[in-house]
């Protein structure tokens, strides 16, 4: 059962410092100008007015480096064992884009295999998601199914409005967590939060000042299903340095490495780290073969992967429209720039 | 035996017998402690990770058949950094293990039928688990003919010699036909590439399936000639390998296009592989 409440800033600051007391909480903080989502221990320090971190929170669930194991060999044997999860957890201030991105990924973690690590954090975690206050000009959400005060994947719903907050418990868990700490929140109602919502997203749409051109995604991925040689991905893959930052800080790639390090022959450790489709070692083989020998390849499965591969397999489309590998691609390759190109020569009908 | 709670941690196996195949290609014989491959049940066709921790982990597929009841096999050629290090692994010495992963070859739906087995060098390997299910006493009756083809470039890279030239040829209805790229002294079997010797023996495709694993230049021409042959592509099945990391459809790599291999393959029909990218 949902509920609708108001919360006024400082009661915010003083909930999370409450949650604090049983629970990590995990929040953006602003350091020089980077916003990045860490381990806050007071709440004071949270940051309400960022527009986006610079790596994205999937980080909580799927660290950017993280042990699976570290053994030892004692009498002969290995002796393995598998590092503590963390327990109780809230993730606050996750941007709707982000929101989503989680919902891309929970089914990439779970499924026939459930991934421990990820999947522990997951069940462990409350997340409290908060409405955009501005829209950057790389922002897309709302050209890919979202919209800067979509709650879809929070537990609970913030909606700024204009030092305050609206409320939300979108799910059982987000509700319970707000009728166990109601002292910090004013009733509000489904009719007040709607209204609050839809006219902020047209205000905040209204801001965009990015890329003009409305995006057909069904139309796109119709394409990619029929045409997967075309020049343009070799076109493209001149461009692309490979450094693979857009990888790095998309919130739905979810490719790893697996190492092992061993400090002496008799203990050691094997941890996996996030890794990139578009460096040329990903898919090297023992034995030299390499199917993905090119940058263009390499650039086509990434186009591929969110707007095909994705969707093909999870029912989700893996771009989410947070623009963070707009914003940091050292040659400015643009995914929109690229649905628009792919609408066009796919026709525009 | 894959914790499940956990798929990706390795439980420690022991290495009970270890075959030199080839000068470069070894088989070891896996158990767990105590003895017997435990709760650990593959599928003709499946495979495992095996790992030395602090070295690495890589997707091996298990070349033992399920009806081999207490031990698992798995046959590795030294070509990395990892498989040099477990060929100077001893019996006694342990080795990490998790799966079974992977799907497996369609026995079920082989029931009944010819099967055509084709295979180049060590990649006999993944096929050898079904060879051995279908031979095997208990199931060689739901089965009709088996016809194996299988090269290699010498004498020394044949595998399973002592199956390939004493066990199996004494099954029912079984024919072995062995040969060598080159002629070489001492042999006085069939010289001559395995495309060509399928070419040369004309198997009839009627109510058969061709399965057929080998390096991409054997796979390519062979594929070519069962179509000549008349073979539909819904009745070839082979196997396709990808770097991989997790095996468990997450680290991303082992992709062509939407399906991931350690996933969804590792074996495919030829009518499946038409419809993937050409990107492996």
């Amino acid at each position: 059962m949902a509920v609708y409440k108001k919360i006024t800033k400082d009661n915010l600051v003083q909930f999370l410092q409450e949650l604090t007391k049983d629970r990590i909480l995990i929040a953006p903080v602003r350091e020089h100008e980077l916003v990045s989502f860490s381990p806050v221990a007071d709440a004071g320090k949270v940051d309400f007015t960022f527009q986006n971190s610079f790596v994205p929170p999937k980080s909580w669930f799927f660290p950017q480096t993280e042990q699976i194991f570290s053994f030892r060999i004692e009498d002969g044997k290995y002796e393995l064992s598998a590092p503590s999860l963390p327990g109780g957890t809230v993730l606050f201030g996750v941007h709707p884009c982000d929101l989503k991105s989680i919902l891309a990924l929970d089914p990439v973690f779970d499924g026939k295999f459930d991934d421990n690590y990820y999947c522990t954090r997951r069940k462990n975690t409350i997340i409290i998601g908060l409405g955009c206050q501005s829209v950057g000009r790389n922002c897309f959400c709302f050209k890919v199914g979202g919209g800067p005060l979509e709650s879809n994947g929070a537990d609970i719903f913030l909606t700024p409005t204009g030092g305050d907050f609206l409320a939300e418990g979108v799910t059982n868990q987000g509700t319970d967590l707000i009728n166990k700490h109601s002292r910090f929140f004013s009733d509000s109602s489904a009719e007040q939060v709607d209204k609050e919502k839809r006219e902020g997203t047209d205000r905040l749409l209204k801001q965009s000042t990015g890329l003009k051109g409305d995006f057909n995604l069904p139309k796109v991925k119709a394409f990619l299903d029929a045409n997967y040689e075309i020049p343009y991905w070799e076109d493209l893959s001149y461009r692309c340095l490979g450094c693979g930052i857009c990888t790095y800080l998309c919130p739905t790639c979810h490719c790893f490495d697996i190492n092992d390090y061993a400090r002496s022959g008799l203990e050691g450790e094997r941890i996996r780290c996030w890794d990139s489709c578009q460096f040329k070692d990903f898919t090297l083989m023992a034995g030299g073969h390499n199917p993905r020998p090119s940058k263009k390849e390499r650039v086509r499965n990434r186009f591929m992967h969110k707007f095909k591969y994705h969707e093909d397999r999870y029912n989700i489309f893996g771009c989410v429209g947070c623009g963070r590998c707009v914003q940091k691609c050292p040659v400015n390759i643009d995914p929109r720039k690229i649905i628009l190109d792919l609408q066009e020569v796919a026709g525009n009908d | 035996m894959t914790d499940f709670q956990n798929p990706i941690l390795p439980r420690m196996a022991y290495i009970t017998n270890i075959i030199d195949e080839t000068s470069d290609t070894k088989t070891f014989k896996v158990e767990f402690e105590g003895g017997g491959k435990g709760d650990f049940l593959h599928e003709p066709g499946q495979c495992a990770m095996l790992s030395i921790p602090g070295v690495g982990e890589a997707m091996i597929s298990i070349t033992s058949s399920p009806t081999f009841k207490d031990f698992l096999e798995f046959t590795i050629k030294r070509v990395g950094r990892l498989t040099t290090v477990i060929h100077q692994l001893e019996v006694g010495d342990q080795i990490g293990i998790r799966g079974p992963y992977g799907n497996n070859f369609p026995y079920k739906l082989l029931e009944g039928k010819d099967i055509l087995f084709i295979a180049g060098g060590f990649a006999l390997a993944p096929l050898r688990s079904l060879i051995n299910y279908v031979l095997d006493d208990e199931h060689r009756k739901d089965y009709g003919k088996v016809d194996i083809i299988y090269g290699a470039r010498s004498v020394d890279d044949l595998c399973f010699k002592r199956e390939l030239f004493e066990n199996w040829p004494k099954k029912k209805d079984t024919q072995i036909f062995t040969t060598i790229d080159r002629p070489e002294e001492g042999w006085d079997g069939h010289v001559a590439f395995v495309p060509t010797y399928l070419e040369e023996l004309q198997p009839s495709p009627e109510n058969k399936y061709a399965l057929t694993c080998g390096p991409p230049i054997m796979i390519k021409f062979v594929l070519q000639n069962l179509q000549k042959l008349g073979y539909q592509d819904d009745h070839v099945i082979t196997t396709l390998e990808m770097r991989m990391k997790c095996g468990i459809g997450k680290c991303g790599r082992c992709n062509i296009g939407s399906k991931y291999v350690c996933l969804d393959g590792p074996v495919f029909f030829l009518d499946q592989l038409k419809q993937l990218p050409q990107e492996y």
